[in-house]
């Protein structure tokens, strides 16, 4: 891992056109600026690994279970 | 032959299946996790299913059981950034569906859970499909559609797609 060192209002940039700004430390929190292109989604890490999980699980399924799901949810379509 | 479909045969984690090409959904920025996987089609497995599994054209294993969440609840707002907007090339809300993943528990179909967090949105006209991870947390990653976690959300404020400022902050 490249490990740079920067103070509040220093900034990197990521090729030509990623800027990441330090706007201030306060304590353990840390004010990031991100200036990248608008076609560029930007996640936060956990909310990242959290779908990339749920996508793993979605992977998991047998024909007997997807079968008994879809029966327990016509049985309460009618319920309603 | 001319009116013909171009149709492709795949290799699908339920079998050999026959695409229709022009259907196929195009996900520039792949699935999270997937990232090399561009190319979808989605495949309705019984008619009175809600669920669907949106396929991989290219990778056979890379099936996704997902659903459509409004068969579950009525209040669903996905939040899309400006970002995401042009990805998906949205003019306006009414172009793009939702649709969310779905884990059946193995040998637990009662547990069966949407995945609020991750929302996958479909250009349907241009067939552009794009992932986008919610940071608002009002919504879980694990909503039970059936018992006692199934209950409807408490409805929140609406939140018009793409309402936001160039300088936006958020706070966690």
């Amino acid at each position: 891992m490249l490990i740079l060192t920067r103070r509040p209002g220093e900034s990197i940039y990521l090729g030509d056109d990623i800027k990441i700004t330090v706007l201030s430390v306060q304590g353990k929190q840390i004010k990031i600026g991100l200036e990248v292109p608008d076609d560029l989604p930007v996640y936060r890490e956990e909310v990242y690994l959290r779908v990339q999980e749920q996508n793993r699980l979605a992977l998991q399924l047998s024909d007997q279970d997807l079968f008994a799901a879809t029966q327990l949810w016509q049985t309460e379509k009618k319920k309603k | 032959m001319a009116d013909r479909k171009e149709e492709k045969v795949i290799q699908t984690r339920l079998g050999t299946l026959a695409v229709d090409m022009e259907r196929v959904i195009t996900f520039p920025r792949g699935l999270i996790g997937f990232e090399d996987c561009k190319q979808f089609s989605l495949v309705q497995l019984r008619e009175d299913s809600p669920f669907l599994i949106l396929q991989s054209i290219t990778h056979p294993e890379l099936g996704l059981l997902v659903a459509d969440p409004f068969s579950f609840m009525r209040d669903y707002n996905v939040k899309l950034g400006n970002a995401e907007q042009k990805i998906l090339q949205l003019e306006s809300a009414e172009q793009v569906a939702v649709l969310v993943t779905v884990n059946i528990p193995q040998g637990r179909p009662e547990l069966t859970a949407l995945n609020l967090t991750g929302p996958i949105m479909v250009n349907y006209q241009a067939r552009i499909g794009l992932q986008v991870p919610q940071v608002d947390t009002k919504y879980p990653s694990r909503y039970y559609i059936h018992g006692e976690n199934g209950e409807m959300p408490k409805p929140g404020a609406p939140r018009p797609a793409g309402a936001e400022g160039k300088d936006r902050e958020e706070e966690s």
